[in-house]
């Protein structure tokens, strides 16, 4: 400390008061800026995960080797952090530093809601998030992912199924689709409850072709149906961030939709038994 | 049709549209408590500003009006105190904290006029503790999650009250009080120094704080402008 200060320490009556708030807001300052480098490093290895995620071509069934490869220090790195977060976010702190976090967390969902849809073709439920969570941090007590985080997440996912389908469409000339029948009935009695809703549902949205898989569009119009149903009234901040978000979702599944309709439109110019997939030239086309 | 069709269970967005709708229940019951309180600062600062227009022979029947209104915000202060307790502190916070700093402002002036003790001797400072038991809430909790004073809704009370006291200082000389002003004059800079010694980040507090040494000026120059015209009583001269 400077001699100055020294001076006035000794005169003022309130400096053992002022002393004691100053290693208590120390603590503060410093618990604060753990929390805001653990949410940029699980940001930053979010981001990294995804991107390997864009270079996987299948969906419905585990992700292939390359991607667990080199994913597989991301995660790691994610469990450390959230590790850390823990320790600092419980308690009466456990809300306290949630604008810090945030952005970390809803990065996160992206990643595992991103691997978690190639995986299974299904949207992972806030509950296996939460799960998900405590287990990466080996926490006992779980830190909080608050419903609004989890959906701004699902909000960012909607770009990388954009991403992935339009990538897709420009490499392989066909949008990506489920695993028909030997696959998906299975996973429908796993992830979802009653499996004669498979058959409702073909009578009704079906005539002509029966077991249809469904396609990355088909869900992604569910998604946004479901998320645009959603009433964010009663949260302002929550509201304004969805408003915002709502948008950009909204051009994403538009941009899948146009997609489509070029392959589609442009398919039938060609000649019969031309199939779009052996062709080189549709790259350009529909490249993004 | 295609909504039941498999990607998304619509339990999931159900269970959360529950979750956030319970949030915006709970957000409004606290907000009409915090109503309460607002308006109830709103009624004890009424009061107090007669300070600013009232000799200190005349302040008491000012103080113990401001004693009913203190009242008042302790009782509301306690409402809040009770159904936030329930909550996840920091979760709603942000909805009151505005609102108890006020309070906090409010009992710290009235108090420093004298208000809480039967002498009404002026110059004293609640410490955050004094404060707590007067507004019978906890102080600065770490071990439990409950409602309770922080030490930056403190010390942005804190802040008010230096700028209220330099307003005062003026106002002391307009009624020929000529000894009030160096009272406030040591007061102030004794806060100021204490808030030196915080490292304070770029928030709120922090550019609120650094406008201190403007009002501890302003402090300053009043008691400059005595002393130059001989007024400063000499008992109590400055050392």
């Amino acid at each position: 400390m400077a001699d100055p200060k020294a001076e006035q320490v000794s005169l003022s009556p309130f400096m053992a008061m002022f002393e004691d708030f100053r290693s208590n807001l120390d603590e503060h300052h410093d618990r604060r800026e753990r929390v805001i480098k653990s949410s940029r490093d699980i940001t930053a290895s979010s981001k990294k995960i995804i991107f390997t995620l864009q270079r996987v071509r299948v969906l419905g069934c585990p992700v292939p080797q390359f991607a667990v490869k080199s994913n597989a220090q991301y995660w790691e790195t994610i469990g450390k952090h959230i590790k850390g977060l823990g320790a600092d976010l419980h308690g009466v702190n456990a809300y306290r530093y949630e604008r810090q976090v945030t952005g970390g967390l809803q990065e996160f969902i992206e990643a595992l809601s991103f691997q978690h849809y190639l995986e299974t073709q299904t949207l992972i439920t806030y509950e296996e998030a939460t799960a998900r969570i405590l287990k990466m941090g080996e926490l006992s007590a779980p830190i909080h992912l608050s419903p609004q985080d989890y959906v701004l997440g699902i909000f960012d996912m909607i770009g990388e199924l954009m991403r992935f389908s339009i990538t897709s469409m420009a490499t392989n000339g066909k949008i990506p689709t489920g695993k028909a029948k030997p696959r998906k009935p299975k996973e429908d009695i796993t992830e979802e409850q009653p499996e004669d809703r498979m058959d409702i549902d073909n009578e009704v949205s079906l005539s002509s072709e029966s077991q249809k898989p469904r396609n990355v569009l088909d869900d992604l119009r569910e998604l946004r149906l479901a998320l645009e149903m959603f009433n964010t009234q009663g949260d302002p901040k929550f509201g304004s961030d969805v408003e915002k978000k709502m948008g950009v979702m909204r051009e994403c599944v538009d941009k899948v939709e146009k997609a489509l309709y070029s392959l589609v439109v442009r398919g039938k110019e060609r000649p019969k038994g031309w199939m779009p997939e052996v062709q080189a030239e549709r790259r350009a086309e529909v490249s993004y | 049709m295609s909504a039941q069709s498999g990607m998304v269970d619509p339990a999931i967005f159900q269970d959360l549209q529950t979750r956030v709708d319970e949030d915006a229940a709970v957000r409004d019951e606290l907000k009409d408590l915090v109503q309460t309180l607002e308006k109830h600062n709103r009624q004890i600062s009424f009061v107090l500003s007669r300070a600013h227009s009232t000799p200190v022979s005349k302040l008491s029947a000012v103080l113990e009006e401001a004693e009913s209104s203190a009242e008042q915000i302790v009782e509301s202060i306690g409402k809040l105190s009770q159904s936030a307790s329930k909550l996840p502190y920091y979760k709603f916070n942000s909805l009151w904290s505005r609102q108890v700093q006020d309070a906090a402002f409010n009992l710290l002036f009235w108090a420093w006029l004298g208000g809480d003790q039967d002498g009404h001797i002026q110059g004293r400072l609640l410490t955050i503790e004094e404060l707590g038991i007067v507004l019978k809430i906890p102080v600065n909790l770490k071990d439990r999650d409950e409602f309770h004073l922080t030490i930056e809704e403190y010390l942005q009370a804190l802040i008010s009250l230096v700028e209220e006291l330099a307003r005062l200082a003026r106002n002391s000389v307009t009624m020929e009080d000529y000894e009030r002003p160096l009272l406030i004059n040591r007061f102030v800079k004794d806060l100021l120094a204490g808030f030196q010694i915080l490292n304070l980040k770029n928030d709120s507090l922090r550019r609120r704080s650094d406008g201190l040494k403007y009002r501890v000026k302003d402090v300053e120059d009043v008691v400059y402008d005595l002393s130059l015209r001989n007024l400063i009583p000499k008992k109590s001269e400055e050392k």
